[in-house]
């Protein structure tokens, strides 16, 4: 565990422990990375510092384009451990979500979210960054959360792309987390991408993508 | 004027300490190597030109890196200032803005999600990786 005063385990993930603490005098929090011990020693190393190191150009890449995600205030490549910005009060989306529908609000009331989330994926897109693992739990709404000020992270399986194809998978996964975790939001969804189509310069191949990714998917009867 | 918060400081000494306790600092001091990780570049002397001390300075801030074992004698670093010691809550109404954003190329886009702080420190922490 990362030596970080206030230290608490946040969670475990299957790629990196995240623990809260303060950093220099600041609420950060710290994304150990897991060593993998069925791995080969010298693989395990090389890969760990090259998903750290993607993770943190990444956080870069983005605050350099304007794309808001945690700031990145020390990389250890020692242990493998970034430690960033933690964004205080924040809520991922996912339980946003949740709360919203189990108020018995419908999910009219979250088309503005699909609005923004569409703008902001258009944004990361025409950067050509691929985020990697976009579920509702890696998009935060800072507070308040009426404002709908969205925050990306865990940019641990991001990479540089500016192929239709990644950037369709990209969102096909997020379409798949919205189908199948939160039911009912096929209209946010519709929205999402309304405003990504109209956002984005480079929209109109990557949404092609996606229809063909969805067609393609798992368990899709691949006849004729 | 460089400084826009003594953070960006410890986030420099931090890096600073721990590469030399590891034995991977770019310089050859654990002094430059603090200067040189203000710096949003690789480049080492245009980070000691930039943000070392010039006969055209105005203020200098002074940055101490101790070992909790060996004390330092605070006063006797002061006197060898000539100079007004002036508390670091005055450091904001030193520094000169516009030269910060020059210096660290901040975007327009950028000033949107985050203060001038979280750009500059997110570039110190993560320029060895591009």
């Amino acid at each position: 565990p990362p030596p970080l005063p206030g230290l608490q385990l946040v969670q475990q993930g299957a790629e990196a422990c995240v623990f809260r603490g303060r950093f220099l005098g600041r609420e950060a929090v710290a994304k150990l990375r897991v060593p993998k011990l069925y791995r080969h020693p010298a693989l395990e190393e090389r890969l760990s510092r090259r998903r750290t190191a993607q993770e943190a150009r990444a956080l870069l890449r983005c605050r350099r384009a304007g794309i808001p995600a945690p700031v990145v205030y020390f990389v250890d490549y020692v242990t493998n451990c970034i430690y960033l910005e933690d964004i205080m009060g924040a809520v991922a989306v996912r339980d946003h979500i949740e709360s919203v529908q189990q108020r018995g609000d419908d999910a009219s009331s979250l088309l503005p979210l699909g609005e923004k989330l569409g703008a902001l994926l258009a944004r990361l897109h025409d950067e050509d960054l691929i985020h990697g693992d976009l579920t509702t739990a890696n998009i935060l709404l800072r507070p308040p959360v009426e404002k709908l000020d969205l925050v990306l992270i865990d940019f641990g399986l991001s990479f540089v792309s500016g192929l239709p194809e990644d950037k369709g998978v990209d969102l096909y996964v997020l379409e798949k987390v919205f189908l199948s975790v939160h039911a009912e939001t096929e209209t946010v969804f519709e929205t999402l991408l309304k405003t990504y189509a109209a956002t984005s310069k480079k929209s109109g191949p990557v949404i092609k993508k996606l229809d063909e990714v969805r067609l393609r998917g798992r368990k899709r009867s691949m006849i004729g | 004027s460089q400084i826009v918060d003594p953070f960006q400081v410890l986030v420099a000494a931090n890096k600073a300490v721990h590469l030399h306790k590891i034995g991977k600092m770019k310089t050859r001091t654990l002094y430059t190597e603090v200067i040189f990780n203000l710096s949003p570049n690789n480049n080492i002397s245009d980070a000691l030109k930039k943000f070392g001390v010039s006969d055209s300075d105005t203020a200098v801030l002074i940055v101490l890196i101790v070992d909790t074992e060996k004390p330092v004698n605070l006063e006797e670093v002061v006197s060898q200032v000539e100079g007004q010691q002036v508390s670091l809550d005055e450091l904001p109404q030193l520094t000169d803005i516009e030269k910060v954003k020059k210096i660290y190329k901040i975007t327009p886009q950028e000033e949107k999600i985050g203060t001038l702080l979280d750009s500059i420190v997110c570039r110190m922490a993560t320029k060895d990786v591009l």
